[in-house]
């Protein structure tokens, strides 16, 4: 398998819309091969951005990124990312079609394609959808249809940006159990942004805690419960309210009135 | 399967109903002699004028000719706007640039530029090729450019992600994407083009050896041939119905509505 992946005293400034933002200011962990990462922190602390600049979307103003001995410094298929938005297969392409397509850019051969991808299809549930083309689906079945996409170029690590974050609950719980399954069949490695303290903790096998402005790392909490994990166990329910302590900051709104950045059970 | 629709509840089938009356009415009323049938000839006589010229040869060079023309502005003022958009995504002067210049050619019809033209480029075919492809550059600049502009930044990095870069970007990503738009931009700069190259050539086929459809019109009112007039009409009314009704509708089913991708704008 790979190499661990490292990120050296990350740091990234970018120019938005109320000028210069400091938005992650050093950064560092690492991920062991197969591991999988959470990231856990309430809106605008550069979880976000901490991903894009994994999958080079994002150029660094200080420090690096290492996937094994490689530096990053552009997008490639080696770091595969599942958005949040339900509209990143590519709509013109049959559900097949996307995966094939994907496999063809990759250097794929011809006669593989095909059978590479029906596997990923079923892996991943969307046995039967094969000709379907994305407008057809439900939302979480085009999530389903993009992780088959970046499981089956066979990426060193998964790069997953709230990929469930627009999901009903139902559905949402659904794929959170079947990431699992599949993260166990394939080992690969994941890092997984969300600000759901329920979800970071379901699947992640350590916790990365970021707090807000510049986005920094809090802590970084392993998770020691065994899978299949269940949030009504009272290990759980410690853990749970381990980092709620770690992420709740409050602060003054405008009009005096305290809010709690960071919202409980959704 | 569906039980069979009665015929009258089929569409198709009422429109060509009265399609048919309209016909039956035209008959009656030209028959019944109320009008001289020099300035309302039978159908008969229409139907005669089109066969005579359809075996004279004459009908099929002058429909070839006006083919001709189109495909002639279509394809200079699809590679101008190509050009001119492809400038206007690198480059936010040019862009800037582009717009103002479609802003105020964008309503000028092209019918208006017809004796500027004549003094510019003379009678000849490149007079009515001038007016074609001012008929056909602005709607599609338009077009493709907010088309471009519109791709989502998701399916972007996708492209990126997977290992895209550059022209294979834009062909495999940015130019599906944007199809809805492109494909609007076509069936307005066709309709546009395929009105003014009538008025044109009624206008420049007059001093020139060869002539379309619309100076076919223009000789035959000047011999008062009335149905000769109205046989060049019916075949420009066929060739209009060919090419909007079927190719384009064809065409839109074919991918823009098979790919869930309809626009709602016009």
């Amino acid at each position: 398998m790979a190499g661990r992946m490292k990120v050296e005293h990350l740091w990234v400034r970018f120019t938005g819309e109320h000028g210069e933002v400091q938005a992650l200011e050093d950064i560092d962990f690492s991920v062991e091969p197969g591991e999988f990462i959470t990231v856990l922190g309430p809106s605008g602390c550069g979880k976000s951005t901490l991903i894009r600049s994994i999958a080079g979307f994002q150029k660094p103003e200080k420090g690096r990124i290492l996937v094994g001995e490689r530096e990053v410094s552009d997008p490639g298929p080696d770091r595969l990312m599942v958005f949040q938005e339900f509209d990143q297969l590519f709509p013109w392409r049959t559900v097949l079609g996307n995966l094939t397509y994907a496999l063809k850019v990759k250097g794929v051969a011809k006669a593989e394609r095909e059978e590479t991808a029906r596997r990923f299809i079923r892996m991943v549930g969307l046995e039967g959808f094969e000709k379907a083309f994305p407008h057809q689906l439900s939302g979480g079945m085009k999530q389903r249809g993009a992780i088959a996409r970046s499981l089956a170029l066979n990426p060193e690590i998964l790069l997953m940006d709230e990929p469930f974050g627009s999901l009903d609950a139902q559905t949402r719980a659904i794929l959170q159990a079947e990431l699992v399954r599949i993260w166990q069949d394939v080992g690969s490695t994941i890092i997984f942004i969300t600000h759901n303290i329920q979800e970071a903790i379901l699947l992640g096998d350590r916790v990365i805690v970021m707090g807000t402005r510049p986005g920094t790392i809090k802590k970084i909490v392993p998770v020691p419960l065994p899978r299949p994990r269940l949030p009504e166990t009272p290990e759980f329910m410690a853990l749970w309210h381990e980092l709620y302590s770690q992420l709740e900051v409050h602060r003054f709104g405008e009009n005096g009135k305290v809010e709690s950045l960071v919202s409980g059970k959704d | 399967m569906k039980k069979k629709p009665s015929l009258w509840k089929n569409h198709t089938f009422r429109q060509v109903l009265f399609v048919l009356a309209f016909l039956a009415i035209w008959e009656i009323v030209a028959l019944s002699k109320i009008y001289p049938p020099l300035l309302f000839p039978d159908l008969v006589s229409i139907l005669k004028a089109l066969v005579e010229s359809t075996a004279s040869g004459e009908m099929v060079q002058r429909t070839w000719y006006s083919l001709y023309l189109i495909l002639m502005g279509l394809g200079i003022g699809l590679l101008i706007s190509f050009v001119m958009v492809a400038l206007a995504m690198v480059s936010d002067i040019f862009a800037d640039f582009m717009e103002a210049m479609v802003a105020i050619n964008h309503p000028l019809p092209g019918v208006a530029l017809l004796p500027i033209t004549l003094l510019w480029f003379g009678s000849g075919e490149w007079g009515i090729i001038f007016v074609l492809v001012h008929s056909v550059v602005w709607p599609m600049m338009l077009n493709t450019y907010a088309g471009f502009r519109s791709v989502s930044r998701t399916q972007l990095e996708v492209g990126r992600n997977i290992g895209l870069r550059g022209l294979r970007l834009v062909t495999s990503v940015m130019v599906p994407a944007a199809f809805p738009y492109i494909f609007t931009g076509l069936k307005i700069s066709w309709a546009r083009a395929w009105r003014s190259l009538v008025a044109a050539e009624m206008i420049f086929g007059a001093s020139g050896k060869d002539g379309g459809l619309g100076w076919l019109i223009y000789q035959r009112r000047f011999f008062l041939d009335t149905p000769g007039v109205f046989a060049a009409l019916g075949v420009i009314i066929l060739i209009g119905i060919v090419v909007e009704s079927g190719l384009f509708t064809q065409l839109e089913k074919r991918t823009v509505q098979r790919w869930g991708m309809v626009v709602t704008r016009s």
